[in-house]
């Protein structure tokens, strides 16, 4: 295995769009997703509760029930092929094998009544086909792999037995035992203290070093992103509002709400210019989500036409992209800490058509 | 392990002593003894009669020889039958009772956890539908009502068929037993249909079970593997209580069937004020009962790690 970052495409989705059926009515959780991840690389995917972060990655996986949950429009392609609907792909199995995920709890994200090693060891035996003695071992050794000290004796230890760094770590064996090309991380540092926060996160990195598997990150905490991604997609209300690489998207932020997202996030100085910045107001109601831009209600900058037409993603650098109307070569207003694109390359640069293009 | 066994043993006891002390207690409070029968006897033989039973002590000296001899394993003889030993009478038909009623209680379990387990995959259609209006009706209808209609339709399949499948009543062979322990575990079967349906849809819809989605394990494989043990587990709470309930409870259709079990002596000990026969049925049952929910208890620490280090 390589630590080489290719350039290929690894995993692509493509104009997702999620809804649940529900008694008050259709939710429509995510409304035209689009991202793609190479070999090797972190996506992170940003925002906050409820934005449709999980649930798109949830519905790749084919993990929401369906019903109510429903897929509406998109795909997903895994080198090319599309996978979605699929569990198999060349014979090989979409979750589990190609695809590990794991989870925000792992206190509850682990069956209580099994042992730790039994619970790796049946992903080998249903996609490998070891033997029960065989997967076991294996199973013993993902856990020295993820640096559970006395690995042999935690593998007969049941979930109760350990502490959540500790699950964490059991779940991450888990995932990757069957080097899957792809780790899916639902906020996996969420529910730890920080301390331990730092050690998952290193771990993820020091594995995807090892095995060269592409990580898609869900995440609510720029802290993490900082630390994790390659590069970033800022999920609100259902959509992809600002894509781009790590650095351009907090040096150049070109989304407004990506702007309220840093001045939420908490730095080390403490004097009255660096006070927290909540984004006042609430996500949109997704059973009706707004003809505009969603952010509209929430925005200090909003215009006429930001309530009557959703943006488009605006193109505003190299693989950066911004729904947002501030970005329209065509707006002459300037915005304190908002990345616009210098007015020499507008000329040249095609922008406002970019509508469902891929990060 | 060792330790818990031991202490739950003890506490075992404690709790048979006092089931036995305030069933003494209720016992003398309630009007009437066992000699004061149709037949009216004069005083002088009431009087021997009462010297020969030890009951004109005081009711303190009598629980205390009482006490006594049952921990010697001698629950005495009975008042109102001849020559018959509480201990003969536990013997013979307990036995039978116990057949019945493990039988029973095993139907209601593999029943109850079977039917749950469907209900909660086929949520709100209509194999849930069907088996939770059978569930509504096997919870409400009792079981002599079953048993009479169970007789009724045992007939007439026996006579349309023109050869016996299976015997309308009495006691003696396995094929005696299959419909008795059907009728009696029915009720309980509902009720366990019922808390296995609730516990499976919480552990269908709980994080572990999306874990096993995400690792790409067959449904057969979640189901078996995952969830049916972790749903069983209330189910196996209540099945102590249950096997008890089942065993001493099946008076009714011990009578219907005509089963020579323990519940007919025990209903009519108490009707007759028979203060051996109540005392020695009601100590055993309470033993039983305890007993099976302390079984219970070690079992399900087995099933579910997290209780055994508790």
């Amino acid at each position: 295995m390589s630590a080489n970052v290719s350039n290929e495409t690894l995993l692509s989705v493509d104009n997702l769009h999620v809804e649940f059926a529900t008694y008050g009515g259709i939710v429509q959780a995510v409304r035209g997703v689009s991202f793609s991840v190479e070999t090797g690389q972190t996506l992170a995917i940003v925002g906050e509760s409820g934005c449709g972060k999980s649930v798109s990655m949830q519905a790749v996986m084919g993990l929401i029930p369906m019903p109510p949950g429903r897929i509406r429009q998109g795909s997903a392609k895994l080198r090319g092929q599309d996978f979605l609907g699929k569990t198999h792909i060349d014979g090989k199995a979409i979750c589990g094998d190609e695809i590990g995920m794991i989870f925000q709890d792992p206190m509850s994200s682990l069956n209580p009544t099994m042992r730790i090693g039994d619970q790796i060891a049946e992903t080998l035996e249903v996609h490998r086909g070891y033997s029960r003695s065989q997967a076991f071992a294996r199973a013993i050794e993902l856990l020295e792999l993820v640096k559970i000290p006395e690995a042999e004796k935690r593998a007969r230890q049941y979930p109760f037995e350990f502490s959540g760094g500790m699950l964490q770590r059991a779940m991450i064996a888990m995932a990757i035992a069957c080097k899957p090309s792809v780790l899916i991380a639902d906020e996996p540092t969420t529910a730890l203290d920080v301390t331990i926060q730092a050690q998952i996160l290193d771990l993820l990195k020091e594995i995807q070093q090892e095995t060269g598997m592409a990580i898609i990150l869900i995440t609510h905490d720029l802290a993490v992103v900082a630390r994790m991604a390659d590069k970033v997609a800022v999920m609100y209300a259902g959509q992809i509002v600002e894509s781009a690489s790590v650095d351009d998207l907090f040096y150049k932020s070109a989304h407004p709400y990506t702007l309220g997202l840093k001045l939420a996030m908490p730095s080390n100085r403490s004097d009255a210019a660096n006070q927290l910045q909540p984004i006042p107001g609430s996500p949109p109601d997704l059973f009706s989500p707004p003809a505009g831009c969603a952010y509209c209600a929430r925005c200090p900058w909003a215009m006429q036409v930001c309530q009557g037409d959703n943006p488009p993603p605006f193109v505003v650098g190299d693989r950066h992209y911004a729904r947002c109307w501030l970005q329209h070569p065509q707006n002459e207003r300037d915005i304190d800490g908002l990345y616009r694109v210098p007015a020499e390359q507008v000329a040249d640069g095609p922008s406002g058509s970019a509508k469902g293009s891929t990060v | 392990m060792l330790w818990y066994t031991l202490k739950r043993l003890l506490q075992g006891v404690i709790t048979v002593w006092f089931i036995a002390t305030a069933t003494f207690i209720g016992m003398h409070n309630v009007p009437g003894d066992p000699l004061s029968g149709e037949r009216a006897t004069n005083a002088a033989i009431r009087a021997n009669l009462e010297a020969r039973y030890g009951l004109d002590r005081p009711v303190t000296e009598q629980y205390f020889i009482y006490m006594r001899n049952m921990l010697r394993g001698d629950f005495g003889i009975s008042y109102t039958q001849q020559n018959r030993e509480v201990n003969d009478i536990i013997r013979e038909h307990f036995p039978v009772s116990a057949t019945l009623g493990v039988l029973a209680v095993l139907f209601a379990a593999l029943g109850g956890i079977l039917f749950g387990a469907l209900t909660a995959l086929f949520r709100n259609r209509l194999p849930d539908y069907i088996i939770m209006f059978l569930v509504i009706l096997g919870i409400s209808v009792p079981s002599f009502v079953f048993a009479a209609l169970g007789q009724l339709s045992l007939v007439n399949i026996n006579s349309v068929l023109g050869f016996s499948v299976l015997p309308v009543a009495g006691w003696g062979s396995v094929s005696h037993m299959l419909l008795p322990a059907l009728v009696l575990g029915l009720g309980t079967m509902a009720y366990m249909t019922r808390l296995m349906r609730s516990s499976m849809l919480e552990v269908m819809s709980s994080d572990y079970i999306r874990t096993a989605k995400a690792k790409g394990l067959s449904p057969t494989r979640i189901f078996s593997r995952h969830q049916l043990r972790n749903a069983a587990l209330p189910v196996i709470t209540v099945l102590g209580p249950a096997i008890a309930a089942i065993t001493t409870g099946g008076f009714v259709v011990e009578l219907v069937f005509a089963i020579p079990g323990l519940g007919r002596y025990f209903v009519q000990a108490v009707q007759q004020l028979d203060y051996t026969v109540i005392m020695g049925t009601t100590v055993f049952y309470g033993a039983f009962l305890v007993f099976m929910v302390i079984l219970v208890d070690l079992v399900y620490g087995w099933i579910d790690p997290r209780v055994r280090l508790q």
